[in-house]
């Protein structure tokens, strides 16, 4: 029994963050505010390149051939970087097109030749099956050639359907385009009806971004407090921010472990995956608001311009937060599960 | 990464659960004195003569040199046994984790041969003098004064907080034995027999009702310089040494437990009804709180695991540690506030802080963010020590 990644998942998560750092900063992506999408064609084939999409995928599936783990470890790093872009919408788009047998399909999605734009329903009236029915919200809209389309259950149906025009909305973040569709019986390229493993994966990725994002602020303002001086000494040399940030450690630490633990649970198919994948969102999506709304607040005014990167991760945590499911979703889910043995 | 337990692993956890089936008190502990003592002291034997006690201690000086997981492992079929009464809850939890692992690193072979095998057999109660009136959380300014005088110290002065003074035979103590040098460098940790003549001890009255607490008085109390451990005012790295073991296992059994007491929590939250005959749980703040306490429940047993994959990489448990005992102590307290909504009138019953229902250790749940270092130092020790944040 071991949560520490191995020396190859090290590696895997080092590259990740170089070129994460090096094509995603966040001040070169806020030329990118307000535009209909974050991220370029030619950039998200870069992520292509690296095998982002189908890291979790088999081989014979045309994926890598690593496991949620390591895609898991991906997502830790999205979330650490705030980084814009249909990630998640990406990678379950081109499982179910595999999975469901249109190879083409979920080839051309891990090439990075398809964009693919998050459709959630907004009622629960919505029809998601071999036929697509029902008003949605969509996310990175912009340039997407296909939706990756989930009812208000993303347990109960999710499909793939040729993009169509978005109705733009003004969006709480500046990096994540907001818009909403009216779909009337539109025919799936790729569907589901039973996506249970779907969402479950879909759970744990948003787990770990989430944890991923409550690391990074924690690091933020644990930097900042050793460099920002006040009275003649670091800020952080008082009590009042010392314990915020050790507070923000524990939040972090608590949030990655059983991410990282639930992460484990699914790939070895363990019954108490759904409860702990349950509990790793419920503990993450608490630990990525919380840190991410106290970041601000230690690093005072500065905190509060646009300029500082401290608001994306508040504004991005909201929107992790209502993907897939939300929080009364999760919990009634943790709920219902059976202790684990 | 990875979730599996090895062959040895699972074999030792069903030797563990078919001795704990076999071995375990049925029997509840009773609450104080002289009987509490017997139970407690015979439970030790129960483990010594199934080789089960010192779980943590090296094989060579009698105990059971278990790993983390092993440990883990053996707290985990402890709580699934169903037991009366709770691990860390016993006048031997100083002696086994505090004492003994202090002397183990520490000791003269004189030291480890005259102590330690003592405390496995369960034949005596260590007791920690530590706190005093005037230093709590500051416990480098403690002032009960150690004069040698020839072989013997002479120590006068005053400890708090005493857990099982009263029914204890030997107490780790730290006095002052320099009175010139700086705080953290005057300090020597020494075997105190709490049967010299000198010693005054007076049980403090809890919150919860618990009368194991004291206070104990010493004048001129004559101790042999051979009782002192790690060297003349050597004292602090010498206390030092037990709180790093502190911060890796010693509290994973309460942590083990709390999982247990979450899902007893949520059957008690079906069973019961409201006004209406609506069960609890129906409620959907109450789910909800149950569900998020769940959750958190299950972070802390991950947060262990990565402090005992930490551990293996760096063979000492880090400061980290210290972040699992707030996060644990806090959630703790939150179980409890919880239980005491979910009851009702209920909660105006008082019942035993040993038991499995509410009140008692509603009471005793205050302990956990204060004994042991509160959880505002634990704070101070994860900002300086993990993060890296400089000191006041």
């Amino acid at each position: 029994m071991d949560l520490l990644p191995t020396p190859e998942q090290d590696e895997i998560v080092a590259t990740v963050r170089t070129q994460l750092d090096r094509q995603f900063a966040l001040n070169d992506l806020a030329a990118h505010d307000g535009a209909d999408r974050a991220v370029d064609r030619d950039l998200w084939r870069r992520c292509a390149d690296l095998g982002w999409f189908g890291l979790g995928l088999d081989e014979h599936l045309g994926g890598v051939g690593y496991t949620l783990v390591e895609e898991a470890l991906l997502f830790a790093e999205l979330g650490a970087h705030a980084t814009p872009g249909p990630f998640l919408a990406t990678v379950l788009a081109a499982r179910l097109a595999a999975t469901g047998g249109d190879a083409e399909l979920a080839a051309a999605i891990l090439a990075g030749d398809l964009l693919v734009a998050l459709a959630e329903a907004e009622d629960v009236g919505a029809a998601v099956g071999s036929t697509v029915t029902g008003r949605f919200r969509v996310t990175d809209f912009g340039g997407a050639d296909l939706f990756l389309v989930a009812g208000t259950d993303p347990a109960a149906g999710m499909a793939v359907v040729d993009a169509v025009a978005v109705t733009a909305e003004p969006s709480l973040d500046l990096l994540v385009p907001l818009g909403v569709v009216d779909l009337d019986g539109t025919a799936a390229r790729v569907s589901a009806t039973d996506t249970a493993d779907l969402a479950l994966r879909a759970t744990v990725l948003l787990a770990s971004q989430l944890a991923g994002s409550a690391t990074a602020t924690a690091e933020q303002s644990t930097a900042y407090a050793k460099d920002r001086e006040q009275f003649g000494r670091p800020v952080g040399s008082f009590q009042a921010v010392k314990h915020r940030c050790a507070d923000m450690a524990a939040r972090a630490d608590a949030s990655t472990s059983l991410a990282r633990y639930a992460s484990l649970a699914v790939t070895d198919g363990r019954p108490d995956a759904p409860f702990h994948s349950h509990a790793a969102w419920t503990v993450a999506a608490d630990a990525a608001i919380a840190n991410a709304q106290v970041n601000v607040q230690n690093h005072g005014g500065i905190g509060f311009t646009w300029e500082h990167t401290a608001h994306r991760y508040v504004t991005r945590a909201q929107f992790l937060v209502r993907t897939f499911g939300d929080r009364t979703a999760h919990l009634a889910a943790l709920l219902a599960e059976p202790a684990p043995a | 990464m990875n979730l599996d337990l090895t062959e040895d692993e699972l074999a030792f956890r069903d030797e563990a659960r078919t001795w704990l089936r076999d071995h375990l008190p049925t029997e509840e502990r009773p609450p104080e004195g002289q009987e509490m003592r017997d139970f407690d002291l015979a439970w030790q034997r129960t483990l010594y003569d199934g080789g089960w006690a010192g779980i943590s201690w090296p094989k060579e000086f009698g105990g059971r040199g278990l790993t983390d997981i092993q440990q883990m492992i053996w707290y985990e079929e402890f709580a699934r046994a169903n037991p009366p009464f709770t691990l860390n809850n016993s006048c031997t939890f100083v002696g086994n984790n505090h004492g003994g692992p202090t002397i183990i690193v520490n000791g003269t072979d004189e030291q480890k041969a005259a102590y330690l095998p003592p405390i496995l057999r369960g034949e005596v109660v260590w007791c920690q003098g530590f706190s005093e009136p005037g230093a709590g959380s500051d416990l480098a300014s403690l002032s009960t004064k150690g004069v040698i005088d020839g072989d013997e110290l002479v120590v006068t002065g005053q400890k708090t907080w005493t857990s099982y003074a009263h029914v204890a035979d030997l107490q780790e103590l730290l006095v002052r034995t320099d009175l010139d040098a700086p705080k953290h460098k005057g300090i020597s940790w020494v075997v105190c027999d709490m049967r010299t003549p000198g010693i005054e001890i007076r049980e403090i009255r809890t919150m919860s009702h618990v009368t194991d607490f004291c206070e104990v008085f010493y004048d001129e109390v004559r101790i042999p310089l051979t009782n002192v451990v790690g060297g003349l005012n050597n004292g602090w790295r010498t206390a030092m040494s037990t709180l790093s073991f502190e911060r890796g296992t010693a509290f994973m059994a309460d942590q083990v437990e709390l999982a247990s007491t979450v899902e007893r929590l949520i059957a008690e939250a079906r069973e019961r009804t409201d006004g209406r005959g609506r069960p609890l749980i129906a409620d959907e703040e109450v789910a909800r709180r149950l569900a998020t306490a769940r959750a958190e429940v299950d972070a802390l047993k991950a947060m262990t695991i990565t402090g005992i994959s930490r551990t293996a990489r760096t063979g000492v448990p880090g400061a980290e540690g210290s972040m699992v005992r707030f996060f644990h102590g806090e959630l703790h307290q939150r179980v409890y506030q919880l239980a005491l909504e979910i009851i009702g009138a209920d909660a105006l019953r008082l019942t035993p802080v040993d038991g499995d229902v509410w009140t008692g250790p509603y009471l005793q749940s205050f302990a956990y963010t204060i004994g042991g270092g509160t959880t505002d130092i634990q704070r101070n020790i994860v900002g300086e020590r993990v993060l890296g944040l400089p000191r006041a």
